[in-house]
């Protein structure tokens, strides 16, 4: 399956205290996830929101297979997470000091499926793909000025525009939302066989595609 | 407590975290949290939990996850304050 999935979390806007409350982690985090847990790693509140981080960049994966599929974080199960050297040489684009990395992989149903996630003072930016080499993902986060849904859109699109007419600099590249409601990605009016994702949180905008070519 | 009831509720847990207060104010059972309202996808547990605590039920994420637009927040919240004890 070619897709494309990431999700970001804006930590100076979550609740820490709500975070790490039993009646709000139980409704989407499973007591086998809770397993997975281990302290000196990460805090329990960055860990809870891993964990959302990784199902909703999942869901986000699995919906371009699926139009009819609804968010369920519950069923979307994360198997292991293991901390991971710094993404050297990776098609990331953004600030990675004080970050730490970590990945690991996913199932629904029958489909397993591979996270990498990097954690910064703050914000988790995650991308999700089929293979675990994540060797055809291009993913991105940027800082912007405000935090208003416009903003974020106009801003998501123009940074992840700014990526692809490097890798493609003679198309006339264009974004749209398709009726299933994700982006897709146009070169003059034909749509690109290259499936994009879009997050955003408060200041926060981020972006993944498959790149095959 | 009606559906128009369990409405005018809703629209003070949703309320918080929307950024479109005019939607808000004329929402109706088409309403779409994320789309319409542009809540976050980060704070649909933070609704869940307000919602459980303004009509003292419980939702766990099964119904939760139906819960994607305002006919279906009302359907779910108006089968829990209907369930027989």
């Amino acid at each position: 399956m070619k897709s494309a999935g990431n999700d970001i979390v804006a930590l100076n806007v979550i609740d820490k205290q709500r975070t790490c409350q039993p009646v709000f982690y139980s409704k989407f985090i499973t007591p086998f996830e809770l397993g997975l847990y281990r302290q000196p790693q990460m805090p329990f509140d960055i860990f809870v929101w891993l964990l959302w981080s990784v199902k909703e960049s999942a869901f986000k994966y699995l919906k371009k297979g699926d139009a009819n599929l609804v968010f369920s974080p519950s069923k979307i199960i994360v198997q292991d997470i293991e901390v991971a050297l710094e993404f050297a040489g990776d098609r990331w684009e953004g600030d990675q000091s004080v970050a730490s990395f970590f990945k690991g992989s996913i199932l629904y149903d029958m489909h397993t499926l591979y996270f990498k996630s990097v954690i910064h003072a703050e914000f988790i930016a995650t991308v999700v793909d089929g293979e675990n080499t994540f060797q055809h993902v291009y993913w991105g986060v940027q800082l912007i000025n405000e935090s208003d849904s416009v903003s974020q859109s106009e801003a998501v699109r123009l940074f992840v525009l700014n990526k692809l007419n490097s890798l493609f600099p003679n198309h006339a590249l264009s974004i749209d939302n398709g009726l299933a409601g994700y982006p897709i990605l146009f070169n003059n009016g034909k749509e690109m066989d290259i499936p994009i994702s879009f997050s955003h949180h408060n200041r926060y905008v981020s972006y993944s595609f498959l790149n095959l070519k | 407590m009606d559906r128009k009831e369990i409405l005018s509720e809703l629209k003070k847990v949703l309320a918080p975290y929307t950024e479109s207060k005019e939607m808000l104010d004329g929402i109706n059972e088409q309403t779409d949290l994320i789309k319409d309202l542009k809540i976050n996808s980060a704070n649909l547990v933070d609704i869940i939990i307000d919602a459980e605590a303004q009509y003292n039920i419980e939702i766990d994420f099964d119904a939760a996850e139906k819960m994607y637009n305002v006919g279906n927040c009302i359907d779910v919240i108006s089968e829990k304050i209907n369930k027989p004890a």
